[in-house]
């Protein structure tokens, strides 16, 4: 495999950029020839996968579409139904697969989502309010110049910003964002724990068909793609998921159940994630948080969980043993490769301290997006079975502890051992801590597909 | 032996489906018409039928020409295929299971395998017996998800599970002596309920699956 072109590959989809402001901008494509022109302007300016060697920039520009997006370009009607039939449906449509229902079902989400007149998100990132602000004034002006789109919303995320530094902490106070997967061809600096597990128990890269479209995947097949070949190849597919989070509901949960666990509140917390709230695996430090190990690269996100097979250390059904299992379901891991997500996102809404009074109708969530080359076997694959569903990890009906669509009737399991501070304990009642609030199923472009999108020139001959 | 795994017995039939040109429709299709009518849950006639764990009927028209460079191929008969998990660990067992599906559900044995040739009818078990397994194959692998519990221990292992759970959520943390008497009434009477039903899950999930397009 030789190295990816990173100047065709829209720099989101290799890495995160770690830029603490953040404004999702929600475009509506009104006529095919403004929006082409649109596309055209804006083609410079997007930002790729190349090597910020002279420094980071001020901001940052991605773009993508949904299927009816694509409609609205006037693509051949031969390229339109040769996307994969999630993509072209929309995440509102496989809502039934995918567990989004009671409170989570499109009828409760936010206008935007529920109308589906989002063609285009455009993602734009700033080092400060002020490139946010200026990036988007400057995007929005050619907007309005070229009058090839009509903006139906937007949506703002930040990190939580500390000492003048940025964080990876979310709402409920958990350290967030370790371990992206690594993919054949992608520099980034990486760490063992984030690819695949090889026979002899060290760490490769994924192959580049579970990120990029055109390239083999991890069974040796090219990922299901649209045609021409070169309007998907180095493209990828992306679901956005706005995600209001109960911080009230989390804290009282947390509270109530944290005095009858022997292990108490914060153990629990850790428990339910895997991770204690600084980020430090359970797995590798059961008993303590412990900065030195989620500092150093080398440990971070290097453990297994074969030596934990009860769920001691780490439950079995706490989120991250759930969503990326290592070598949990045996077979060396193999039953995983094929399931793994690139994952971006960011809080929005403010911070509350923890002695401070919050309540669940507070606008606070996280914006989630997964990065996959197919949405319907890895995310949805995911989402269906690893988070609204336990049997893969021997639990039955349970539902991950955090994302689970549980209103009132979730169960997680927490397995211990003898000893005082780590007793077994059953959650049971479990609230929804997060709802979601809408999103979609997006297309990511390659800058050479940008280009036949700009200029009209998709042929699926 | 191959057709056993554990406490499974792996059961593979196959029948020649009658090819009677005047038939309208055909055999093939008359069967595909009445599996495309059983229930899937509790009321199937498998579920009614002792000792069933799962249990599938595929109607093999013919081997599928994928193009060259396989060469075309034919077989010389449809076949009826049943395929079932049961209780049962040998030739015995499997005679008892035979003999319990033809006293349980004969009309819907006789609806379906009557149009197989020299199917002798449910009525006469011992003929119904005979007849099955002169179709049988050896199933040589097959996977039995549980296979070291007869159904009703799986069915009472859930129950069991489903109530333990239920009475540790609602029971932690409860002073010692009170907590003993709970369990006692509460062992009693989880003792004295009926084996579930098979084919009838005691949670309903909301979720979509095994439909088109997942």
């Amino acid at each position: 495999m030789s190295k990816l072109n990173e100047t065709d590959i829209q720099g989101f989809v290799l890495r995160g950029y770690n830029m603490p402001y953040t404004r999702y901008l929600f475009l509506h494509l009104e006529d095919a020839g403004r929006a082409r022109k649109l596309i055209l302007r804006l083609l410079p300016g997007i930002t790729t996968g190349q090597r910020w060697d002279g420094g980071k920039p001020q901001s940052t520009v991605n773009i993508a579409f949904t299927h009816r997006g694509l409609e609205a370009l006037e693509l051949p009607t031969a390229t339109l139904i040769s996307f994969p039939v999630e993509f072209q449906q929309g995440m509102k449509e496989r809502a039934a697969i995918l567990g989004d229902t009671g409170r989570n079902a499109p009828e409760h989400w936010d206008g935007l989502w529920r109308e589906g007149r989002v063609h285009v998100w455009l993602g734009v990132s700033g080092i400060s309010p002020a490139a946010l602000e200026a990036r988007c004034a400057e995007l929005l002006a050619l907007v309005e110049e070229t009058r090839g789109a009509v903006l139906v919303g937007s949506q703002d995320a930040a990190s939580q910003v500390v000492d003048g530094k940025a964080t990876t902490k979310e709402h409920f106070g958990y350290t967030d964002g370790f371990g992206n997967p690594d993919y054949l061809g992608v520099e980034r600096s990486s760490q063992p724990g984030q690819g695949k597990l090889m026979e002899d128990g060290s760490w490769a890269p994924l192959a580049t068909g579970e990120l990029l479209l055109g390239y083999a995947d991890e069974a040796g097949e090219l990922p299901v793609a649209p045609v021409p070949h070169l309007l998907a190849s180095n493209g990828t597919f992306m679901a956005f998921r706005k995600m209001h989070q109960n911080l009230a509901t989390f804290r009282a949960y947390l509270e109530e159940h944290g005095e009858l666990y022997g292990g108490g509140k914060e153990k629990l917390a850790a428990k339910f994630i895997g991770r204690w709230r600084d980020g430090t695996p359970l797995e590798l430090s059961p008993e303590k948080q412990d900065q030195s190990i989620v500092l150093d690269p080398k440990q971070s996100t290097n453990f297994k969980y074969g030596g934990d097979g009860d769920g001691t250390r780490c439950p079995i059904g706490a989120h991250m043993r759930r969503v990326h299992p290592r070598d949990a379901f045996g077979f060396n891991g193999k039953l995983i490769d094929r399931r793994r997500i690139t994952r971006r996102g960011q809080p929005y809404g403010t911070f509350a301290d923890e002695d401070e009074v919050v309540s669940d109708a507070d606008d606070r969530g996280i914006v989630f997006m997964a990065l996959n080359a197919s949405l319907s076997r890895q995310f949805e694959f995911v989402q269906q079975q690893w988070i609204e569903y336990g049997n893969d990890a021997h639990q039955g009906n349970d539902k991950d502890p955090l994302m689970g669509n549980h209103e009132g009737r979730g169960k997680f399991v927490v397995q211990g051992d003898r000893s005082a501070a780590n007793p077994p304990y059953v959650c049971a009642h479990l609230p929804s801590f997060v709802e979601l609030k809408g999103g979609d199923y997006f297309f990511i472009p390659s800058i050479t597909a940008l280009g036949m999108l700009a200029l009209d020139l998709v042929d699926p001959r | 032996m191959p057709n056993v795994n554990g406490s499974l017995y792996g059961l593979t039939i196959l029948s020649p489906i009658l090819n009677d040109e005047k038939a309208t429709p055909s055999h093939d299709l008359q069967i595909r018409a009445y599996l495309a009518t059983l229930p899937t849950g509790a009321d199937s006639p498998f579920a009614l039928t002792a000792g069933t764990h799962l249990c599938r009927l595929v109607v093999m028209d013919d081997v599928v020409y994928v193009g060259m460079p396989a060469c075309e191929e034919h077989l010389q008969s449809k076949y009826l295929i049943f395929e079932c998990n049961l209780d049962a660990t040998d030739d015995a067992g499997l005679e008892r299971y035979l003999r319990g599906m033809a006293e349980t559900i004969p009309a819907h044995l006789d609806a379906v395998w009557s149009h197989c040739v020299g199917y002798p009818g449910a009525k006469n078990a011992q003929a119904f017996v005979e007849y099955m397994k002169a179709c049988q194959i050896e199933t040589t692998f097959f996977f039995a998800a549980v296979n070291d519990k007869s159904l009703p221990e799986s069915l009472n292992a859930l129950q069991t599970q489903r109530a333990v759970t239920d009475f540790i959520a609602s029971h932690q943390g409860m002073e010692p002596a009170r907590l003993q008497a709970e369990f006692v009434a509460f062992a009693a009477e989880l003792q004295a309920r009926p084996v579930p039903k098979p084919g009838a899950p005691a949670v309903q999930r909301d979720i979509k699956t095994g439909g088109h397009n997942e």
